[in-house]
């Protein structure tokens, strides 16, 4: 069963407390509790949430599966976002995507790899056109003007660094 | 003596409309060219449902908030440059409002094209035909040829959404009326819009199903087959099945009900709009309450065991014998009531035994005490009896007050050797059926008056007779709710041929020897009178009825 932390339980006390209609305190709490559980939503996540917020779950649920920062399966230490569109793809965002998923081990996008610490998803414009192709890992600041290379070297290094992601700010 | 029940006192569920009081101020209007007044503060849609004027809506619904998602109610505003949606914006005096101009119609089709983009044309297998919202407002605006080449979606179907709610999320228009519904009606919250955009589908968190008593309000208002009820599902095509409007008998909140009917029997009730008893909404027991009606579940025949013997016959027969036997029994005969009868029933059969038997020994079978004053809190109440109101106010009036200890003494003590029992018409709702059963077979003769088949009841041995009545759907008659509201019904249609109503007995019991004649109310009874709107004093005529109901 997963539990907030008791700071996470502060946080979403006070994210209560900010808002007209409470609802709207959601996202931020959803943000919180999922980087506590490890890079995504599990439902145990949004029974917490529920019970802890006082939103019946179906409510929390909405969000959680509308918005697509959300996870809904587990993700890997490395949750590496690739972006693929107009700019990046030109410039060889998806050939980027596809190279570092096979040095990580990943079959397809959502995939975790087998040592638990990638997963790869291809997004929207996060917009950073003037430095494609780039990649955000998890919510980190982002990684740009890449290359194969770099790419490649890149997972390499995490792999090196093991579970701490680039940061280590988590997800 | 009845003079005295009002209909005051109500405590209604309030109808969520923008609507105010009767005494609302007016202002004056233009819709479609012409001047009209509606309530001030009214919303364009209300105005247009006042005027008894047609606009296209899914999303809509008198009894739910405002959710304009489904864009299909665009008008046109003098003054404003673009189209409006009238659910959601409010008249002011003066106010020029038009859907019947081109600009309109052609916002309506594009807005019903871009709705069946996903939607599945599976209307020849849908339960929803014949009364779709798709449907009805492709014929009125629509009959075009669709501009859309792409594949459908595929979406769920058949989901369980609960133990009487079937989910088709193809058929799904995301209209977000069940939604609304369980946040704001039933207040239970289980349904949401997971996911977005073409994907987005009805359900509820992880699977947890949809089993509150209100769960099939939900059916109602969905304007496509995207929600079905279980227990109506390909049972019949609606436009075979005829309606009419009466109460439901499920409890004593007497919510407004239709029921659907053919030559078979009944199929289904759905509720009818009364502000002062159950505003839109109906409960799901309330809706089961058809079944005990039906040939399957009633007693078609008289039947008389005596001496280990059993023998059917007509029921008028045996009401005549019953009346020879029965005519200055005196103190040693008693009578049993349930609260499932009507004011006029009680009235006839209470004074038949008062002065024609002679007897004051009249006792009301209360069949749950412990939770008889419960309350849902919406309609669902835990006296399971159309009619307590109308028995306490009848036995009042004609000073009777016997407990219920008295009767069980009186037979054991052998005072009491007769006992008509008016016994309940929904046995599901009386859970000490086969206790009282027991208790009452002890006396020396026992007159069991029942709609329904019973299996205790064909087991007794000793001396007693069964004698079938009509059900509620089979006589005109009036009820008394909790509140004290008398609402009267007419006759809908016939089941069992054979059953007499109470009034009828009574009058065939008086009249022994004396053939075949059925007077009176029973006479007025017979005359075929399958009419709406015929229900309830208390009934305020719905601004917000469709010609065909709000689907």
């Amino acid at each position: 069963m997963f539990k907030l932390s008791d700071e996470g339980l502060k946080y979403v006390k006070n994210e209560l407390t900010r808002y007209e209609v409470k609802q709207s305190a959601i996202i931020r709490c959803l943000y919180r509790a999922q980087d506590e559980n490890g890079g995504w939503v599990s439902p145990d996540v949004i029974s917490h949430l529920s019970a802890v917020m006082e939103i019946p779950s179906a409510q929390i649920e909405e969000v959680a599966t509308f918005y697509t920062m959300f996870n809904k399966t587990p993700v890997g230490k490395n949750h590496i976002q690739v972006c693929v569109t107009l700019t990046c793809g030109m410039l060889g965002g998806r050939e980027l995507c596809d190279s570092m998923m096979k040095e990580a081990g990943c079959k397809k996008t959502g995939d975790v790899s087998p040592d638990g610490l990638f997963t790869f998803s291809k997004v929207e414009c996060l917009g950073s056109c003037d430095t494609a192709p780039m990649i955000q890992i998890n919510r980190d600041p982002y990684t740009e003007n890449l290359n194969t290379e770099k790419g490649l070297e890149l997972v390499r290094k995490l792999r090196t660094a093991g579970g701490a992601g680039a940061s280590g700010k988590g997800h | 003596m009845l003079k005295s029940v009002t209909s005051s006192g109500v405590a209604a569920p309030q109808a969520t409309t923008g609507a105010t009081s009767p005494q609302a101020k007016m202002v004056t209007i233009s819709i479609n060219g012409k001047e009209v007044e509606v309530k001030e503060g009214s919303t364009i849609i209300e105005a247009y449902y006042q005027s008894g004027l047609d606009i296209a809506h899914y999303c809509w619904h008198p009894g739910l908030s405002i959710a304009g998602v489904c864009r299909l109610c665009m008008v046109e505003i003098e003054g404003n440059p673009r189209l409006q949606i009238a659910c959601n914006t409010t008249v002011v005096a003066g106010m020029k409002v038009n859907n019947s101009s081109a600009k309109v119609k052609d916002a309506v089709k594009w807005g019903l094209d871009f709705h069946l983009i996903n939607h599945p044309l599976d209307c020849p297998i849908c339960d929803q035909a014949g009364e779709c919202g798709l449907q009805d407002q492709y014929m009125k605006y629509g009959q075009y040829d669709s501009e859309m080449g792409e594949q459908k979606v595929k979406k769920h179907k058949v989901v369980d959404l609960g133990p009487r709610v079937v989910l088709d999320s193809e058929r799904c228009i995301l209209c977000s009326r069940c939604v609304r519904f369980t946040d704001e009606v039933s207040k239970t919250h289980e349904l949401g819009i997971f996911n977005r955009g073409d994907r987005a589908e009805i359900g509820t968190f992880e699977g947890k199903p949809l089993a509150n008593n209100y769960s099939l309000n939900t059916v109602d208002i969905c304007p496509v087959g995207a929600l079905t009820s279980r227990d109506f599902r390909f049972r019949q095509r609606v436009w075979f099945l005829k309606n009419a409007e009466t109460v439901c008998t499920g409890c004593s909140t007497g919510c407004n009900v239709k029921v659907y009917f053919n030559k078979e029997g009944l199929f289904r009730m759905k509720p009818v709009y009364n502000p002062n008893v159950n505003g839109h909404w109906m409960c799901d027991v309330g809706r089961d309450t058809y079944k005990f009606v039906n040939k399957e579940a009633r007693l078609l025949e008289a039947k008389v065991v005596s001496s280990g013997k059993s023998q059917e016959m007509p029921a008028m027969e045996l009401a005549k014998k019953l009346g020879a036997t029965l005519r200055g029994h005196g103190t040693s005969a008693a009578l049993v009531l349930t609260g499932s009868y009507s004011v006029e029933e009680y009235e006839a059969i209470v004074s038949y035994f008062k002065t024609d038997v002679g007897t004051k020994n009249i006792y009301h079978w209360i069949n749950n005490p412990e939770t008889f004053d419960s309350f849902d809190g919406l309609l669902f109440r835990g006296d399971k009896n159309p009619n307590t109101r109308g028995l306490l106010e009848v036995l009042k009036a004609q000073g009777i007050s016997g407990s219920w200890k008295e009767l069980v003494d009186g037979i054991g003590t052998g005072a009491i050797k007769t006992v008509v029992v008016a016994g309940p018409e929904n046995q599901a709702n009386f859970p000490d059926m086969k206790v009282k059963i027991a208790e009452l077979s002890k006396v020396a003769k026992l007159v069991w008056l029942t709609s329904g088949k019973n299996a205790e009841l064909d087991a007794l041995t000793g001396d007693v007779a069964l004698l079938p009545v009509k059900s509620y759907v089979e006589k005109a008659g009036s009820f008394v709710n909790h509140a004290g509201l008398r609402q009267q019904v007419d006759r809908v249609m016939t089941v069992v041929p054979g059953a007499v109503s109470l009034t009828e007995l009574v009058d065939l019991m008086k009249e022994v020897g004396d053939a075949m004649t059925v007077k009176s109310t029973a006479a007025t009874e017979t005359v075929p009178a399958i009419s709406a709107n015929q229900i309830g004093q208390g009934r305020i005529n719905n601004e917000f009825t469709l010609s065909r109901g709000v689907w």
